[in-house]
């Protein structure tokens, strides 16, 4: 059998040098790719399309904060490093620190993790809840797009041949919230596909009525969930116990569930139900829910 | 198409002309005998395989090689020559650690990376680093003990 072309560029401008003139399939830290292409015990994976190695590119995997303030995330970063920065903003890390277990955390990449375009993407819910956007570079242009955006449907990006994803750029932190809260559901604690992970948080005015609400789903439909009109159900009113039902149905509305879809509809209800009215209680703990006691050791600062 | 890779294998620098699509797991142990480097799932969920990379603990069953190239591996082999792998694997013969053996040397990898991070780790903690290693006969008490163990003899 023909051995696939596979280029290991050493730099960025290597990477987009190559990618300007072959549609090369991106490899980083192959957690998606490798599987989806293996074949047997001892035998190399085969790929129909030229492969690019970016595992080790410096330029990519680097984690800043912008001029705006946004953090800035390189897409070569591995979830372990995500887990583990400060400047990552909460929900995220929160994601990157539940992803497979500690050996994928070190290989497995945020690029990646939007570029698989699955609906059970961890790092996924968070970064729609948040606005995020992925900066796609080539070698003649630059530019920057929401992830919603990005990803098309399952498994299709809004991508050219010629380009790749540099950054991942997240403009909110929690300190522009009150009250955050992200649960995931899965069959165990390490290793586990998301049954479900719901992302939410909530900042109120001075008057007590809801200046900003954010409501994430991944695992509930072909696209990870989230809806600006149902967010805008409770925004500019106080919580009452109607509105927060009224946003439930709204969001249940919203997200398509094929597999255990009752399971997957009562578990989101149940958890928006809890966050808003925990959150109307105005109690001093502003992490309503996360897993707790499954962390590594300055992985996490959950008082923020 | 055959590329000179280039890695440090613990500690010493090797070569080899290859696919830099073949997996990692298959060079260590093909091309250079690294045969404690064992394939269970091939999809890195059992972590049998698993090798220190840049001194972080990965699956090289998901990792082509040329990802390798530049880059410091360490298998079991040059892990339990040091005095840190030395110290884990004689508290796991020591503890009862070692069944039929199998996911031991990724058990030990385990261990090893979870020791460098945090020397005195709780048991919660000894748990989560060994979270992402399967073993079908132990239960893990007996793991968990000999790491605790291991760390231990470390103070």
């Amino acid at each position: 059998m023909e051995e696939t072309k596979c280029y290991m560029p050493e730099t960025l401008a290597q990477a987009l040098e190559i990618k300007s003139r072959v549609d090369a399939i991106v490899l980083a830290g192959g957690s998606d790719l490798m599987v989806s292409h293996k074949r047997t015990i001892g035998l190399t994976p085969v790929f129909d399309r030229p492969v690019m190695i970016i595992r080790n590119l410096p330029e990519l995997r680097k984690i800043r904060v912008n001029e705006k303030g946004e953090c800035c995330i390189g897409a070569a970063c591995t979830s372990a490093e995500i887990a583990a920065s400060t400047l990552v903003p909460w929900h995220v890390r929160q994601a990157a620190n539940r992803m497979g277990a500690i050996g994928l955390r070190n290989s497995a990449t945020i690029g990646g993790n939007i570029a698989n375009a699955s609906p059970k993407g961890d790092t996924l819910g968070p970064l729609y809840l948040l606005d995020a956007r992925v900066k796609l570079q080539s070698l003649k242009s630059e530019r920057e797009v929401l992830v919603s955006d990005f990803i098309v449907k399952f498994k299709t990006l809004d991508i050219k041949p010629d380009e790749l994803i540099t950054e991942v750029i997240v403009p909110y932190s929690e300190r522009d919230f009150d009250y955050v809260f992200w649960h995931k559901v899965g069959t165990r604690k390490a290793n586990a596909i998301s049954k479900i992970t719901v992302s939410m948080a909530l900042k109120f005015n001075k008057d007590d009525t809801v200046k900003d609400f954010r409501l994430s789903a991944t695992a509930t439909g072909s696209k990870t969930n989230r809806s600006r009109d149902v967010e805008n159900i409770i925004i500019g009113k106080k919580i009452d116990t109607a509105l927060i039902e009224k946003v439930i149905q709204a969001f249940d509305e919203v997200i398509s569930p094929r597999a255990m879809p009752e399971f997957r509809r009562e578990s989101t209800r149940r958890m928006i139900r809890r966050f808003l009215s925990e959150c109307a209680r105005h109690p001093n703990n502003r992490v309503i829910e996360t897993y707790d006691g499954y962390h590594m050791p300055g992985a996490i600062d959950p008082v923020f | 198409m055959e590329t000179k890779i280039s890695f440090t294998l613990n500690g010493k620098k090797v070569s080899l002309s290859t696919d830099p699509l073949r997996r990692l797991l298959d060079v260590l142990r093909e091309d250079f005998g690294c045969t404690g480097v064992k394939e269970g799932c091939s999809e890195g969920e059992c972590g049998a395989c698993s090798v220190m990379f840049n001194n972080k603990m990965v699956t090289p069953c998901l990792i082509p090689v040329g990802a390798a190239n530049g880059q410091d591996i360490m298998t079991i082999e040059g892990v339990s020559k040091t005095e840190l792998g030395q110290r884990i694997v004689q508290a796991f013969a020591d503890g009862g650690a070692v069944q039929c053996g199998y996911c031991i040397p990724g058990m030990v990898i385990a261990a090893y990376n979870l020791l460098l991070e945090n020397p005195n780790p709780s048991e919660e903690e000894i748990r989560l680093g060994i979270s992402g290693n399967i073993c079908r006969c132990t239960g893990y008490d007996l793991i968990v003990e000999s790491i605790k163990l291991a760390a231990k003899r470390g103070r």
